[in-house]
């Protein structure tokens, strides 16, 4: 048998000292080995990019009629071809890619901005908050959320991101804020938060310190998830008129002017709602991937 | 003897459920002096969780202390205003809990939780706060500290995520330590290493413990003085050597002949308690625990029995007494 050396402290000190992991680098290696996700992930970097780049260049100007032949085909000069009104698409594509993110994020920023603290706030401190808050949401839920958001620009008038945006968000932060609070709910019982409380902790840093980042995962699944609902619901206004104002290029409205020459020239149509569709399916992956990574059970 | 840091008199605590009011802790009085190490033992649903929560007003709904004094330093903790019990937790008084894993928030690194301990009671920057952080992790014996304050819970070996939560509550230097269970968790050999650093920090840093648990054999390694519940009452107190030399409630009596023992004879089956703890929504007449005991007499089913004086130091609630119990039935031991 062989005899081994004695283990120097060196050593010891090697084997435990070793690379610190925190959850979140681990939930990232693990979003990263899912390639749907992480193909989702660069398609979407990509198009942010693009978006980015719109600001300051796009092939023609976006509204200016007449730069190509109405309804010509794909070309070498018009990579996507030309709507009727002889408009470059790419160059609106490009522009619609914009206004899709800032719908799509912005919303998802309003969400969480009232959301979240609402949920954190009747979820800790129940009482009367707790009941007005759920009776709120329960009321509201009976409502389709769609019918609430024509009403709304409707009522308004006029549309604009702004209005869009707001449309949505006045019946999406009620998701979140139901997540959020079923979250806290659990968290505010767990051992941890009462370990907190021993330590003398103010209920602001309980709530914030040690309820929230443990809240974090879910939330930031479900605003993923959010984020495509919010970009359909602004091009499906759009289609029907009451989106953003000509002439910006909602990819909605888009395949609305394209609609009525499909039969001749469907590349019309087809690029943004490829566009579209691809974005939409992007997000729900990866949503998908990041429910996986996120989730503590899975741990591999 | 010195003045008592913490005077718990005639404690009630009560859950109100739908099932009816909980009587969890039934007047309970005792005193804790500047470090000395209390135990209190009991089977679970004695109260004895439930009075350390007390202490440090943490209680949740549906609980209420509904009856009391608990004074620190002469202050009444009872009455106190939420904002001023806050400032007295972890920084007077600390507490350490059953399960190290839970009790450790899993995504925050185990040095900002020490740093976030310090930082709730005094103005301090987070790299002061991080080095002391090292030292009191240092101070319950971590190995390579420097490294592992910024390691996750998950990285911690339980007996090692006890520490932590021990550095935690040491942060400030508390004047009384109180802990829940603090080994039931863990490894039998990791049991004796807490108990003993229990032990060097009550010895080195004077802090007094109130250790809370059901296992008799813990309250012998580290306490001085011991106080055995039952049923949401205290029913007998007194130094540690003479409890268990010469336990006077039969419930006392009853814990210790059914813990095994090395140097008992092997042959002789352990005792268990028959029956189970009472109803405490409606507990039984009389002493609470005859319904169990195999000594009662007439008087146990219908007068509840005061702590009185059974010998030095030591009180008992029950009118019986182990001392004649035992000399009536001829039995030897004891």
């Amino acid at each position: 048998m062989a005899i081994t050396a004695p283990v120097t402290a060196a050593e010891i000190e090697q084997t435990i000292t070793r690379e610190q992991v925190s959850l979140w680098a681990d939930a990232w290696r693990r979003l990263r080995r899912n390639r749907l996700a992480l193909a989702a992930f660069v398609y979407l970097a990509l198009l942010a990019l693009v978006a980015i780049v719109a600001i300051f260049y796009t092939p023609y100007p976006m509204a200016h009629q007449g730069v190509a032949v109405p309804y010509s085909s794909i070309s070498s000069s018009h990579l996507l071809g030309a709507d009727a009104q002889g408009r470059d698409i790419l160059s609106r594509l490009m522009i619609g890619a914009q206004i899709s993110l800032i719908v799509g994020v912005g919303t998802q920023v309003v969400v969480l901005a009232v959301g979240l603290p609402l949920g954190l706030l009747a979820g800790y401190y129940r009482g009367w908050f707790d009941s007005v808050l759920s009776f709120l949401i329960n009321v509201f839920y009976g409502i389709p959320n769609l019918l609430v958001a024509l009403i709304l620009v409707v009522l308004i008038g006029r549309s604009s991101l702004g209005v869009i945006i707001f449309a949505i968000a006045i019946t999406g932060w009620m998701d979140m804020a139901r997540l959020v609070r079923g979250q806290t709910l659990s968290l505010r019982e767990r051992e941890f938060v009462e370990a907190a409380r021993s330590t003398g902790a103010r209920p602001s840093k309980i709530i914030f310190k040690h309820i929230l980042p443990n809240a974090l995962g879910p939330v930031i699944v479900q605003a993923t998830f959010g984020v495509p609902q919010a970009i359909l619901f602004e091009a499906f206004l759009s289609f029907l008129g009451l989106g953003v104002p000509p002439p910006a290029p909602s990819w909605g409205s888009m395949a609305s002017d394209g609609i009525a020459a499909m039969r001749i020239s469907p590349h019309i149509v087809l690029a943004p709602a490829i566009a579209l569709s691809l974005t939409l399916m992007a997000f729900n992956f990866l949503g998908d991937g990041l429910r996986d990574a996120l989730d503590p059970r899975q741990k591999r | 003897m010195s003045q008592p840091i913490l005077q718990v008199k005639d404690l009630k605590t009560q859950f109100f459920t739908d099932d009816g009011v909980v009587q969890a802790v039934d007047g309970v009085s005792f005193d804790l002096h500047p470090g000395e190490t209390l135990g209190i033992v009991g089977e679970s649903g004695c109260g004895k969780s439930v009075t350390a929560l007390s202490i440090l007003r943490l209680v949740q709904e549906p609980g209420r202390i509904v009856n009391g004094q608990i004074l620190f330093r002469g202050n009444d903790l009872v009455s106190m205003p939420e904002d001023d019990v806050r400032d007295i937790r972890g920084k007077d008084i600390a507490m350490i809990f059953q399960d190290p894993l839970s009790s450790l928030n899993p995504v925050l690194r185990v040095g900002f939780q020490i740093s976030e301990a310090i930082g709730a009671h005094e103005r301090i920057s987070s790299g002061a706060a991080s080095e002391r952080a090292v030292k009191l992790l240092k101070q319950v014996r971590i190995p390579a500290a420097e490294t592992r304050v910024r390691d996750y819970p998950h990285q911690f070996s339980g007996g090692m995520r006890q520490r932590a939560m021990i550095a935690m509550a040491l942060a400030n230097n508390p004047a009384i330590l109180i802990a829940d269970e603090p080994t039931t968790a863990l490894d039998v050999t990791v049991q004796a290493q807490i108990l003993e650093l229990l032990r060097d920090l009550n010895e080195d840093l004077k802090t007094a413990i109130i250790l809370i648990t059901h296992n008799m054999g813990v309250v012998a390694g580290l306490c001085s003085r011991v106080i055995v519940m039952y049923a949401g009452r205290i029913v007998e107190e007194g130094p540690v050597e003479r409890i268990f030399k010469n336990p006077q409630h039969p419930y006392t009596w009853s814990l210790l002949q059914s813990m095994p023992r090395v140097d008992s004879d092997r042959s002789k089956r352990l005792l268990s308690i028959e029956g189970l703890p009472p109803d405490l929504i409606a507990p039984p007449r009389g002493c609470r625990f005859h319904p169990r005991c195999q000594f009662k007499i007439q008087r146990c089913m219908t007068d509840d029995p005061p702590l009185m004086e059974v010998g030095p130091d030591q009180e008992a609630a029950c009118w019986v007494t182990m001392g004649r119990a035992l000399k009536k039935n001829g039995t030897q031991d004891a």
